[in-house]
C-alpha cells in the first residue's frame, strides 16, 4: 500500500514541482505512515520510560518563600501544652458516652484560652450523587438545592489566630481531620502538633496571614467535613436564605445550646468566622506505619481531576522536612513495581548507558542508577495513576476546587505512640516542620504562582514537568493525523490510473460526486456510536436510581443496556443510509470508517490532554496502537502470511485489553492479585469516578469506550 | 580619563560582585587642583521592595547610618528606599531593621530621612537626581544640590545582572545610562569626585532569626569597618578595600581606580563617606593666605594642594586665632566658621 502511495506521491510531486517543502515533508510523511506511525509509537514509549532519567531535582522558585531562613521558635514550652491536651483528649475518648460533645468542647476551650477566636462549624453530610448536569459546575452550585438529611451531620471546630500587623485578607489553613468518636491516638497527636503551632501562632508578631485551625469532624470521612467548611467560607449567606438551611434541621440545635451553658468562654461562637483568601492549606495527619528506618513524611498532593498544587509547596515541605527535621519524605509508589524484573533490567540497561556516556564525554551526566531508576518509575506511575483517576488522594482536595494549593502531610513516626519519651520529640519535630512551613508560606506576598502547576513527581525531590512529559504523549499521537490522512488519501485512489485519466469528466459527476462524499456515512457512523458512548454514560445515573441491586447486578445490567441500546441505534441510524453507497464502495469502507475513527481518537485525545494529562497518556497508551493496528480479521485470514496472522493476534489481544472493564480487572489483578476480583468492583469504581465528578469518567464513556466499539467493528468488518 | 563611560562598561552590576568605581573630575579649562573640596554628598538608592529584599534596604540604611555618623548631614543624603520593611507585618521587630542576629544595632533607630520612598524609587527619579533635571514643584530636600567641588559617594543596592540593576520589579538602570547621566554630571560640573559603589550581591547572606537575609555580607563588612571608625580617623580607601576578605565576603570585591589620580591608600574614606575638610589656621580674617603656610589639621595627604595659588575663601567670616585646631567642621558652607577655611 505504501509503495503505491509512495508512486502517486512521487508522480504527483512531479507534476507540481514547485511544491513548498512543507507540503512535500507532509506529503513524504503521510506516504510513509505505517513507518512514521511504528517509529512514533515506539519513541512515545521510550520517552515514557525515559521520564525517570529526565527527571529534574526541584527547586524553590519563589524567592519570596525563604524556608528555614528563619531558626524555629517553637519550644518545649508549647510542647508540653500540646501534650496535655492530647492527653486530655485521650482521657475523654476512654469515656463512652458524650465524648463526642466533650471533646469538642474541649479542644475549643483550648484554643480560646490561646486567645483565638473559635466557632463551630455544622454540616450535614451529603450524599455525593451523580448528577449529569452538575458535572463541570463549580463545587458551590449545587449548595441550596442538594438534599441533605438531618441525622447525619458533623460539627467542625475552627480557630482563627488574626495577624497582629496583617491586612486581614490572606489566610494560612491548618486542617486535623479528627473522629471524635472512633479517634485515635494518631489523630489526637496531630491535633497536639496542630495545637503546639497555633499557641506559638497565636503569640508571634511576624504573622502577616491570619491562621485557620480546622478540626474536621471526619467521622463521615476526612473530605466530606472540609468540603462542607469551604463551601461555607465561599459562599456567604444573606438574608433568610442562610436560616432556611438550619431551619430544615432545628431539631439539632438543643446541642449547641448544652454546649453554651456549659462553656462561659467569650470567644467561642456559633457564626461562621471568615478569615481572608487562602494563600495554602496543609493536612495534617499522624499515622503509625511500623516502618523501623525512621520518622517518615508522607506527601499527598493529587486533587481532582489530576490537578496539583504548585510545586513550590512540596518543595517548601521536603526541603524543611528533609534538611531542618530530618525526616525521611515520600510520595506514593506503585510498590508491585519495585519487584517488577523488567523494569530492572531496563534500569540497568540505562544505567551502564550512562556509564558508557559518561566515559565517552564527563560532562553527559545523565545516567542514574538502577535502583534509581525503579523507584523513580514506581512513583511516576503511582504520580501518572493518581492524577489519571482524577479522584483527590486525601481532604487538601477541596482545597485544589477553590484554587487554593494544599497538601496532606502524613507523619508517621518511628516508635510507636506509646512510647511516652519519644512523643515530646516528635510533637516537637512535627510542630517545627509545621511552623516552617507556615512561616514560609507567610512570607509570600502573591499567590503561588512561581512554579510548576503541571508536572508529576519522580521522588519528593524530582520532577518531570510538563514540557518534557508532553513529548511522550505528542510521539504517540502524532501519527493518528498523519494514519488518518493517508488511509483518507488511500480509499479515494483505489485505482488511482482511473482517478487520474477521468478525473475532469468524473468531477461533475454523480458518482464521482458520492464517492468524494463517502467519507460522511463513516463519520456518520462514527457520530452514532460516540452518541452511544454519551448515552452509555448517561446509564449509570438512571440505573443507580431505579434499582438498589447489587454492584454486580448493576454492572451487568448497565453492559445488556448498552448493547441493547447498540444495536437498536444500528437499526435505526446506521442502516438507513449505507445502503445507498453500500453498492459503489463497499470494499474501501473500512479503511474510510478507519480513518475517521483515528481522526476521532485523535481529537478526544488532544482534549483530554488539556483537562487531564494523566488520563490522556494512559489512554493513549491503550488507544493508539489499538486503532492503528485495526485491521479487518476477515483480509487477513485471507492473506494467510505471517504479517498478517501476527497482525490478527495483535489485534485481538489488543482489542481485548483496551475494552475498559477489562483493563480495569487486568490491572487490579496484576497490582493486587486475582484472587480477589469481583465483577461488582468495576462498578464501584466507575461509581467512584462519578461521584468525584472525574473527567476520566466522561473520557471512558464518550472517548475511549466509543472508540473501542468502532475498533472492534472494523475488526469484525464484512468486506 | 572618563573614556569607560563612553566605553560599554560591562562590569557595572554582575551578581554577587560589588563593584566600586572612583572617578575625579578634571575640568578642561580650570584643572581639578585648582578646584577646592567643598562639601560632600550621598546618594544612597535601594532598587528593591518586598519583604525578602530586607537585605537590601539594611543595606542602605547601613551606609545611610555611616555616611550620616561620618559627618554627611541629612540635606546632602538622598536616599531613596522602598522603605516597606520597617512596619512590615512579617517583620518581627515592629519599626526597626536589623543588619545582624544579635540585634544591636537598630538600623532604623532615629531619623531617618527618606527622599524618595515607596513608588517613587524609579529610574526616572534616580537619573533626574543624578543629571539635576528637575520639575520647578521639586522641593530642594529631594534634589542633589551639588557643584564642583563636591565629592559624591553613589551607592546602590538590589538585584542586578549583565549591565542592569533591576529596579522595583518594573524597571532596570542599564549601565549605559547611568553611564550618561555621570557624563552628564561630569558636564555640569556636578562633582569632583565621585565614588560609585554598587551590592548587588544575592548569594552570600546572613541569616537571622528575623526569618529573612538581613544584610548582604558586602555591607555587612563595610558597616563593620566603618563602625570601628569615627571622623578622627585617617583610614584609607584602600584600607577599606583590603579588609573586604573574600571568604568572608563570599564573593569577590572588585574595584577600578583607574579614573581616580589619587592613590587609594592616600585618600581617606572620609573622602566619600563621610564630610571631612580641610582645615587652615588663619592668622587673621579678611586675608588671603598662602597654602604653604597652612596648617593641615586632618587630611596630610590632599590630593588638589596647589601649592602656589591663592584663592579667596569667602565662607571664613570671623576671625577667632584661639579657636581649637582640631575642630571638626561637618557642617554646610554657609553657617560661618572662626579661623577655619575650607579647602
Amino acid at each position: 500500500m505504501a509503495e503505491t502511495e509512495t508512486e502517486t506521491e512521487t508522480k504527483s510531486v512531479n507534476s507540481r514541482m514547485r511544491q513548498r517543502p512543507i507540503v512535500r515533508l507532509g506529503f513524504l510523511l503521510i506516504s510513509q505512515s505505517v513507518i512514521v506511525s511504528v517509529i512514533c509509537c515506539t519513541a512515545g514509549v521510550l520517552a515514557l520510560l525515559l521520564l525517570p532519567v529526565l527527571a529534574k531535582n526541584t527547586y524553590i522558585s519563589e524567592n519570596a518563600l525563604m524556608p528555614g531562613s528563619a531558626s524555629s521558635m517553637l519550644s518545649h514550652q508549647e510542647i508540653l501544652e500540646a501534650n496535655k491536651l492530647v492527653r486530655d483528649i485521650a482521657s475523654l475518648s476512654s469515656k463512652p458516652s458524650g465524648a463526642a460533645v466533650e471533646s469538642r468542647g474541649l479542644i475549643a476551650q483550648y484554643m480560646s484560652d490561646l486567645g483565638a477566636e473559635v466557632n463551630y462549624h455544622k454540616f450535614h453530610l451529603r450524599s455525593n450523587q451523580f448528577h449529569p448536569l452538575h458535572f463541570f459546575s463549580g463545587p458551590g452550585s449545587e449548595a441550596i438545592q442538594d438534599n441533605f438529611s438531618c441525622s447525619l451531620y458533623g460539627v467542625n471546630t475552627v480557630g482563627i489566630v488574626r495577624a497582629p500587623h496583617g491586612d486581614g485578607k490572606e489566610a494560612i489553613v491548618l486542617v486535623t481531620p479528627y473522629d471524635s468518636v472512633r479517634g485515635g491516638v494518631g489523630e489526637a497527636l496531630s491535633l497536639g502538633i496542630a495545637y503546639s503551632v497555633f499557641s506559638l501562632l497565636t503569640r508571634v508578631t511576624w504573622l502577616a496571614k491570619d491562621i485557620i485551625w480546622l478540626v474536621a469532624d471526619s467521622q463521615y470521612g476526612e473530605y466530606a467535613p472540609v468540603t462542607a467548611w469551604l463551601r461555607d467560607y465561599h459562599t456567604p449567606v444573606f438574608g433568610d436564605l442562610g436560616s432556611l438551611n438550619t431551619e430544615m434541621c432545628d431539631e439539632n440545635e438543643n446541642i449547641f445550646k448544652l454546649k453554651e451553658n456549659s462553656i462561659p468562654e467569650r470567644n467561642i461562637s456559633y457564626t461562621f468566622r471568615r478569615a481572608g483568601t487562602m494563600a495554602a492549606a496543609l493536612v495534617l495527619k499522624v499515622a503509625y506505619r511500623n516502618e523501623h528506618f525512621e520518622d517518615t513524611l508522607s506527601i499527598y498532593a493529587e486533587a481532582s481531576n489530576g490537578q496539583m498544587p504548585n510545586l513550590d509547596l512540596i518543595n517548601i515541605v521536603n526541603y524543611l522536612g528533609v534538611h531542618r527535621q530530618g525526616l525521611h519524605v515520600k510520595v506514593e509508589k506503585l510498590w508491585s513495581l519495585l519487584e517488577s524484573k523488567w523494569l530492572r533490567i531496563l534500569g540497568e540497561i540505562l544505567e551502564s548507558l550512562g556509564k558508557l556516556a559518561k566515559s565517552l564525554n564527563p560532562d553527559w551526566k545523565f545516567g542514574i542508577s538502577a535502583p534509581d531508576y525503579v523507584e523513580g518509575t514506581a512513583t511516576l506511575a503511582s504520580s501518572l495513576y493518581y492524577q489519571a483517576l482524577g479522584v483527590p488522594t486525601g481532604p487538601h482536595g477541596a482545597f485544589r476546587d477553590y484554587q487554593v494549593d494544599a497538601i496532606t502531610l502524613e507523619i508517621s513516626p518511628k516508635y510507636s505512640f506509646n512510647n511516652k519519651d519519644r512523643r515530646n520529640d516528635f510533637l516537637l519535630q512535627g510542630g517545627r516542620l509545621i511552623e516552617g512551613v507556615i512561616r514560609s508560606v507567610n512570607n509570600l506576598l502573591e499567590k503561588f504562582h512561581q512554579s510548576f502547576f503541571l508536572y508529576l513527581l519522580t521522588s519528593p525531590g524530582k520532577f518531570v514537568s510538563v514540557g518534557v512529559y508532553m513529548i511522550a504523549f505528542a510521539l504517540l499521537v502524532a501519527p493518528l493525523p498523519l494514519v488518518a490522512a493517508s488511509l483518507y488519501a488511500e480509499s479515494n485512489d483505489l485505482n488511482p490510473a482511473l482517478r487520474k485519466d477521468k478525473k475532469p469528466i468524473n468531477s461533475d459527476d454523480l458518482g464521482g460526486l458520492l464517492k468524494s462524499w463517502k467519507w460522511l456515512n463513516s463519520a456518520k457512523r462514527v457520530f452514532v456510536v460516540h452518541l452511544w458512548g454519551a448515552i452509555v454514560s448517561l446509564l449509570p445515573y438512571f440505573i443507580s436510581h431505579i434499582c438498589d441491586c447489587t454492584p454486580t447486578t448493576n454492572f451487568l445490567i448497565w453492559i445488556s443496556l448498552s448493547v441493547l441500546i447498540l444495536l437498536i441505534l444500528h437499526q435505526i441510524l446506521g442502516s438507513s443510509y449505507s445502503h445507498v453507497c453500500e453498492i459503489q464502495s463497499q470494499e474501501g469502507e473500512w479503511a474510510l470508517l478507519k480513518s475517521v475513527t483515528i481522526s476521532s481518537v485523535f481529537i478526544g485525545l488532544s482534549l483530554m490532554s488539556v483537562i487531564n494529562f494523566a488520563t490522556a497518556e494512559i489512554g493513549a497508551l491503550l488507544i493508539v496502537p489499538t486503532s492503528l493496528l485495526a485491521y479487518p480479521l476477515k483480509l487477513d485470514i485471507k492473506t494467510r502470511s505471517l504479517r498478517s496472522f501476527s497482525r490478527m493476534i495483535c489485534n485481538l489481544i489488543l482489542g481485548v485489553i483496551s475494552f475498559p472493564p477489562a483493563t480495569f480487572f487486568l490491572l487490579k489483578g496484576v497490582l493486587d492479585g486475582f484472587e480477589g476480583i469481583n465483577a461488582g468492583d468495576f462498578w464501584n469504581w466507575v461509581e467512584s469516578l462519578w461521584a468525584w465528578n472525574s473527567a476520566t469518567y466522561l473520557y471512558i464513556g464518550m472517548v475511549h469506550l466509543p472508540c473501542w466499539v468502532l475498533c472492534v467493528h472494523i475488526l469484525l468488518h464484512s468486506c | 580619563m572618563y573614556s569607560w563611560f563612553g566605553s560599554k562598561n560591562s562590569a557595572m552590576v554582575m551578581g554577587m560582585v560589588l563593584l566600586l568605581l572612583l572617578c575625579s573630575y578634571n575640568a578642561y579649562s580650570v584643572s581639578a587642583e585648582t578646584t577646592m573640596h567643598t562639601n560632600n554628598w550621598a546618594v544612597l538608592v535601594c532598587t528593591s521592595r518586598f519583604w525578602f529584599n530586607y537585605r537590601h534596604m539594611a543595606n542602605t540604611l547601613s551606609l545611610y547610618r555611616t555616611v550620616k555618623r561620618l559627618g554627611i548631614p541629612d540635606e546632602r543624603i538622598i536616599l531613596m528606599l522602598a522603605d516597606d520593611m520597617a512596619c512590615n507585618a512579617r517583620n518581627k521587630y515592629p519599626a526597626q531593621v536589623f543588619n545582624n542576629e544579635n540585634h544591636r544595632l537598630n538600623l532604623y533607630g532615629d531619623n531617618v530621612e527618606v527622599d524618595y520612598r515607596g513608588y517613587e524609587v524609579t529610574v526616572e527619579n534616580f537619573l533626574r537626581v543624578l543629571t539635576g533635571r528637575h520639575q520647578t514643584a521639586v522641593p530642594r530636600s529631594k534634589r542633589l544640590l551639588s557643584d564642583e567641588g563636591s565629592h559624591i559617594l553613589l551607592y546602590m543596592t538590589g538585584h542586578g545582572g549583565d549591565e542592569f540593576l533591576k529596579f522595583q520589579d518594573s524597571e532596570e538602570l542599564q549601565s549605559h545610562d547611568l553611564a550618561d547621566a555621570v557624563k552628564q554630571m561630569k558636564e555640569k560640573r556636578r562633582f569632583k569626585e565621585l565614588l560609585i559603589m554598587v551590592d548587588t550581591c544575592q548569594a552570600a547572606t546572613l541569616f537571622s532569626q528575623v526569618g529573612v537575609s538581613v544584610v548582604d555580607r558586602f555591607t555587612y563588612y563595610t558597616l563593620a569597618f566603618f563602625e570601628k571608625l569615627n571622623m578622627y580617623d585617617n583610614a584609607s580607601l584602600s584600607s577599606l578595600f583590603t579588609s573586604y576578605n573574600p571568604n568572608l565576603l563570599m564573593s569577590n570585591a572588585y574595584y577600578r581606580t583607574d579614573l581616580y589620580q589619587r592613590y587609594l591608600e592616600e585618600a581617606p574614606v572620609t573622602t566619600f563617606f563621610g564630610s571631612v575638610m580641610e582645615t587652615i589656621h588663619t592668622d587673621s580674617a579678611y586675608r588671603i593666605l598662602s597654602r604653604r603656610n597652612s596648617q593641615k589639621v586632618k587630611m596630610p595627604l590632599q590630593q588638589s594642594v596647589d601649592q602656589g595659588e591663592r584663592r579667596p575663601l569667602t565662607n571664613s567670616e570671623v576671625q577667632d586665632q584661639t579657636s581649637d585646631t582640631t575642630k571638626e567642621c561637618s557642617s554646610e558652607l554657609n553657617v560661618p566658621l572662626h579661623g577655619f577655611f575650607w579647602v
